[in-house]
């Protein structure tokens, strides 16, 4: 019954060619195919897979600690695994995504989370429990090569660096000239601040009570934010460029990281995870409830790789762009990292592992929904740079009306008037679309145009908060990342409390993400253009990378008859950022191929086209062309050399004239609890 | 009636408990029934000691995505 009224509802979705679509068909076809996909394929993995073994003693039993390894109950658990993987990736994929019509996004999302992101999860978070909860770098040493785990954590640091630039760049095009949203967000720092001070000397670990005071506060300075955009002189104070954001931000993170974690970075994280439960629950609803109408077509004129947004065909940019929502090679951390440590039971990692990736892709299907549910012009209108639309608001809205997406430059100025922003043009990032189409959502449930720019300026409150939570946790963890590698070559380098190591380790990884940010601001094709897919190139080749490690780990366990279930997803991820990457070098058109922007720029140089006062900046341009090239070609590089070295092993598996290489996992541990305990301590019930 | 006043008190306190150790409010506590909290060997940490070690342990690790 649910296959069949999911299917009709993917048909509707798919075959539909009317004015437009209920939003309500997107939900009941995704909701139908996750519930297909969690009860059939998760049962399969579980049970002639990966023969998930209850009897079987895991981490949190054999080493509670109290602190690291605490068996928890599988519900909390989700929670924390949840709130811990969905990032701002599956709001802004699916909403860049978008150009293309909402057709092959919604798919890829619901697709590839069923039959890759999910199993990626589920998979690594098991073989994670069944090796003390070692993390997808030690154990692409153990079970693939010592290289090989040398090559993931490279990997692992490279993704950290480009996607902390990229997401810095989304918060400075979300706040760019906007004093509401810039004051909103500054705010949040002091109200963490005090959060941070109240859990450490006044009530120490209530978290609760004051993350509650902590939204509070960050509630009324959104509304606040209105009186300081309507005061001339506090309105200049708040209206800052990109340039001066961005190195505010850099400012921030490297403070955040060198500062003690109780103070800045771990209350913000606590008001950011209330922020981001309360926002998404609160999307889900409003759709459930406004059954909003989407606007998109199903596919429209950019699927030939002319996108205003980002240039490239839907093969294979649509499948980079959404990463999170879909696949995420960023998750493998996170599957090997607290989670492992804290699962009661192996039959949990299916609930937790494939079920807290099918939420994550439904949240990637809201945003989409919420995208196209705006008037398509309007979403061009925010999300094209100048270079592409016209500089003037009459030529951007001829332009796109010409695309066949009828547009005025009153509409755009009316609609900025009505959110509170002085302009919603050449906003690229995903942010401010996504935050128009969330408020919409809102206003239709909630005090309707009155509220609009209330609404407005939380959603982007709730964006931006969450970025900057993963902008300064990650940023941290990078500068610990550095700090080992540091240590290889000058051991004092490696003491994590040693500060002028914390200080120039955090300078560091600061300056690494922050120059990708910078080339980002100052790019002319609005730098969403090259780090976007940059980004995503980064994240799948990570997913291919733990997917090698998965299938490395399945061969040795004799699991040959299956192995398809993560060849498929590894070759296809394989395929697809191979693709993407060699079309992100060598592409001819300069909007593409990083070399032919370089090159194209090289001969305006030569040909002594480019004014006197831009030279610097050009120079400047065709060397960061070429320095993007150089990175996606040894990220490709990279996974190439991991893939030949488990070739290597799987040659050794599976051939019987040599010794198969051995299984590092924990020996067998018979569980002392009762089959039917929780996890709830005696008395809590 | 009853019955039903009687369920829901019962799924709002089920509900609380798992707040509370969602959000960490309750580590502390969870910590203090641990074995390794109650073996003689070691010293019991104090509830701020507790806190500051459980977050520099947190955020020394990837602990959010993108």
């Amino acid at each position: 019954m649910v296959a069949v009224l999911g299917a009709g509802a993917l048909g509707k979705i798919a075959f539909d060619r009317g004015e437009s679509l209920n939003a309500m068909w997107f939900v009941i076809a995704a909701v139908c195919c996750y519930l297909v996909a969690y009860r059939l394929y998760s049962a399969f993995l579980a049970a002639r897979l990966l023969a998930l073994d209850d009897t079987r003693a895991t981490p949190s039993e054999r080493n509670d600690d109290g602190r690291d390894f605490v068996p928890t109950n599988k519900w909390v658990l989700f929670g924390h695994h949840f709130a811990a993987i969905a990032g701002p990736g599956p709001l802004v994929g699916p909403t860049l995504a978008a150009q293309f019509g909402y057709l092959p996004g919604t798919l890829w999302l619901i697709a590839g989370a069923a039959f890759a992101g999910c199993v990626q999860d589920f998979i690594i978070l098991f073989c994670s429990i069944r090796r003390d909860g070692k993390s997808i770098g030690q154990m692409a040493r153990e079970e693939v090569s010592k290289r090989g785990g040398f090559i993931a954590q490279l990997a692992v640091l490279a993704i950290m660096v480009i996607l902390l630039g990229v997401v810095a760049l989304v918060v400075v095009n979300a706040l760019k000239s906007s004093p509401w949203a810039t004051f909103t967000l500054a705010m949040t720092i002091p109200i963490a601040l005090l959060v941070g001070l109240y859990l450490r000397f006044v009530r120490p670990g209530r978290v609760l009570e004051a993350s509650l005071m902590g939204v509070g506060l960050i509630f009324f300075v959104v509304v606040a934010g209105q009186w300081v955009a309507d005061s001339p002189s506090w309105a200049q104070v708040f209206t800052l460029g990109g340039v001066p954001l961005a190195f505010a931000i850099m400012v921030y993170a490297f403070a955040a990281s060198a500062l003690p974690v109780w103070l800045l970075l771990a209350p913000r994280d606590y008001l950011s995870a209330f922020i981001k439960a309360g926002a998404i629950f609160a999307l889900a609803a409003g759709i459930l409830f406004v059954r909003p109408h989407v606007l998109m077509p199903p596919l429209t004129r950019f699927i030939d790789g002319s996108g205003p947004v980002f240039a490239g065909k839907i093969f294979p940019f649509c499948f980079i762009t959404i990463a999170c929502g879909a696949i995420s090679g960023f998750h493998s951390l996170i599957s090997s990292g607290t989670t492992p440590k804290m699962i009661l039971r192996e039959s949990h990692a299916r609930f937790i592992g494939y079920g807290a990736m099918l939420l994550e892709s439904f949240v990637g299907v809201m945003a989409m929904v919420a995208a196209c549910a705006m008037t398509p012009g309007v979403y061009f209108a925010i999300n094209s740079p100048p270079s592409i639309v016209g500089a003037t608001p009459d030529a951007a809205a001829a332009t796109i009306s010409g695309w066949g997406f009828p547009l005025t430059a009153q509409t755009m100025a009316g609609l900025a008037h009505a959110v509170g922003e002085q302009t919603l043009w050449n906003r690229a990032g995903g942010a401010p679309s996504l935050a128009v189409g969330m408020a919409q959502i809102f206003s239709n449930t909630i005090g309707g145009e009155r509220l609009l720019s209330i609404w407005y300026h939380f959603a982007i409150m709730f964006e931006a908060l969450f970025i900057l939570t993963v902008l300064d946790a990650g940023t941290r963890v990078g500068r610990f990342m550095v700090q080992e590698l540091g240590g290889r070559v000058w051991k004092p380098f490696a003491r994590t409390g040693w500060m002028p190591s914390v200080l120039l380790s955090s300078a560091i990884i600061v300056g690494m993400w922050g120059y990708f940010l910078y080339q980002g601001v100052v790019d002319p094709l609005g730098g969403i253009n090259s780090l976007w897919p940059l980004f995503g190139i980064s994240n799948q080749l990570l997913a291919a990378v733990a997917l090698v490690v998965a299938t490395t780990i399945l061969l040795k366990m004799g699991r040959t008859r299956w192995i398809w279930v993560t060849l498929l997803p590894m070759a296809w991820l394989v395929i697809i950022t191979m693709t993407a990457s060699y079309q992100k070098i060598f592409d001819t058109n300069p909007r593409i191929g990083f070399l032919a922007y370089a090159n194209a720029l090289a001969a305006q140089l030569a040909a002594g086209k480019i004014p006197a006062g831009k030279l610097v900046d050009t120079q400047r341009l065709i060397f960061n062309q070429r320095l993007d090239a150089a990175v996606t070609a040894v990220l490709a590089l990279m996974v190439i050399v991991l893939i030949v070295e488990a070739l290597v092993q799987w040659y050794a598996i599976l051939s019987s004239s040599r010794r198969a290489p051995a299984l590092h996992e924990s020996p067998y541990v018979q569980t002392q609890w009762a089959p039917g305990y929780s996890g709830v301590a005696q008395g809590d019930d | 009636m009853k019955r039903a006043t009687k369920n829901m008190v019962r799924f709002a306190h089920r509900f609380w408990r798992g707040l509370r150790e969602w959000c960490g409010d309750a580590a502390y506590e969870r910590y203090l029934r641990s074995s390794a909290a109650q073996s003689d060997g070691c010293q019991r940490l104090t509830a701020e000691e507790f806190y500051v070690q459980q977050l520099n342990r947190r955020y020394s690790r990837p602990n959010r995505c993108c």
